[in-house]
């Protein structure tokens, strides 16, 4: 999404430099024998394999659900149905390519809307132009009605 | 930085930017003829037919029935049929649903022995024959305590288990999925299955709850408000 002005663009780079993990060891892309066993194994676990890890209690809620939520949930079958994805391709793109901000900082089915749209890029079957140019035409139709 | 005059206000009442989203991907798809408009409608309609009934009836009768619920035990996907649900032939596909595929482990409680089901790796759920997830189940936290302190997180949904009642955790995979069998309450004899299968919650086919008579509903928790909320028909 383009940024118009200078405000624009330093608050966009704020709110980005927010959403970086915090790391609690320095990182350097260090060279290959710096990397241990233990290291390579931490580096190659996945952002959504949390069983195990530390959490502190929390309140747990319902939610009312957004028909966009149910609409994406629909669309993403309906891809695997009619065969342009499978249910475990979905998994893989949603919940391990995705990285862990996307991962731990979107909606669940914001996860599943973007690997939507991406798949239809990453296949081919639209390009970004048309993806961007439809996702302008709905705005615009939303603001006029 | 000008930030004073740019509270992150959530969007609540223009149109978000995933009703946006939404909305271009799936008329792109059917305009590129990847699957119909009928399709997705009739996805959804699907979709608007599940919940928990079912699974609370399958309880139920196995309640009642020792035949039945040793073929819970055996064959949960056979099981499913007796409350109206064909795992491969309900959904439109008639060869199941593309993410929960067929195959439903029936968890059966002992007074000595109590499931809960979690998917760490993702939100699996058997959703063909309990509707869609709740939002806690959803949550990194739910799926990162309870295979590890089960007892804690069972106590912040209310249920206190004596140290003699061994515990276990199904975490669900894409492959399988779980639903609980609590045991059958006390003051609840002689009655029907109608009866009982209104005592087992969604939440105590988890597993994060036990059925008691009185109690037809989950606990009351916090409710995020959707900004355009789906009604369901149930």
């Amino acid at each position: 999404m383009s940024s118009s002005t200078r405000e624009e663009v330093l608050r966009h780079l704020q709110t980005v430099g927010q959403l970086q993990p915090a790391l609690h060891k320095q990182t350097h892309a260090p060279a290959p024998t710096e990397i241990t066993h233990t290291l390579y194994r931490a580096y190659t676990r996945s952002a959504h394999d949390v069983g195990g890890e530390y959490d502190v209690p929390i309140e747990w809620h319902e939610k009312e659900e957004e028909v966009w939520e149910l609409n994406t949930f629909a669309t993403c079958e309906c891809l695997a149905w009619r065969g342009v994805w499978t249910a475990e391709e979905r998994r893989r793109r949603q919940n391990v390519d995705v990285g862990q901000t996307i991962y731990l900082g979107l909606p669940y089915y914001g996860r599943w809307l973007m690997t939507a749209a991406l798949i239809l890029i990453d296949k081919q079957y639209v390009t970004l132009t048309e993806l961007h140019d439809k996702i302008e035409e709905v705005r615009k139709r939303y603001e006029q009605s | 930085m000008a930030d004073h005059d740019h509270k992150p206000a959530p969007m609540v009442d223009e149109v978000s930017d995933f009703e946006i989203l939404e909305l271009a991907v799936r008329e792109l798809a059917i305009e590129k003829g990847l699957f119909s408009a009928e399709d997705h409608r009739v996805w959804t309609e699907y979709v608007h037919t599940l919940g928990p009934l079912p699974a609370a009836r399958l309880v139920a009768k196995a309640w009642l029935d020792p035949e039945y619920k040793k073929l819970c035990e055996e064959d949960g996907v056979e099981a499913s049929k007796a409350v109206g649900i064909d795992w491969v032939m309900t959904p439109p596909t008639h060869f199941g649903t593309p993410s929960d595929y067929c195959n439903l482990r029936v968890l059966v409680d002992t007074p000595k022995l109590k499931h809960v089901v979690v998917c760490t790796l993702c939100s699996c759920y058997p959703r063909p024959i309990l509707g869609q997830s709740p939002e806690w189940y959803r949550t990194p936290n739910y799926r990162r305590r309870l295979v590890r302190w089960p007892r804690q997180v069972l106590s912040e949904f209310g249920m206190q288990l004596p140290e003699d009642v061994e515990v276990r955790v199904a975490d669900s995979n894409q492959k399988t999925r779980y639903i609980v069998m609590p045991v059958r309450p006390e003051g609840t004899e002689g009655w029907t299955e109608d009866q009982l299968a209104e005592i087992v919650t969604r939440d105590c086919l988890i597993g994060v709850a036990l059925p008691k008579p009185g109690i037809t509903s989950n606990a009351k928790r916090p409710v995020l408000k959707a900004k355009n909320p789906v009604h369901h028909d149930h």
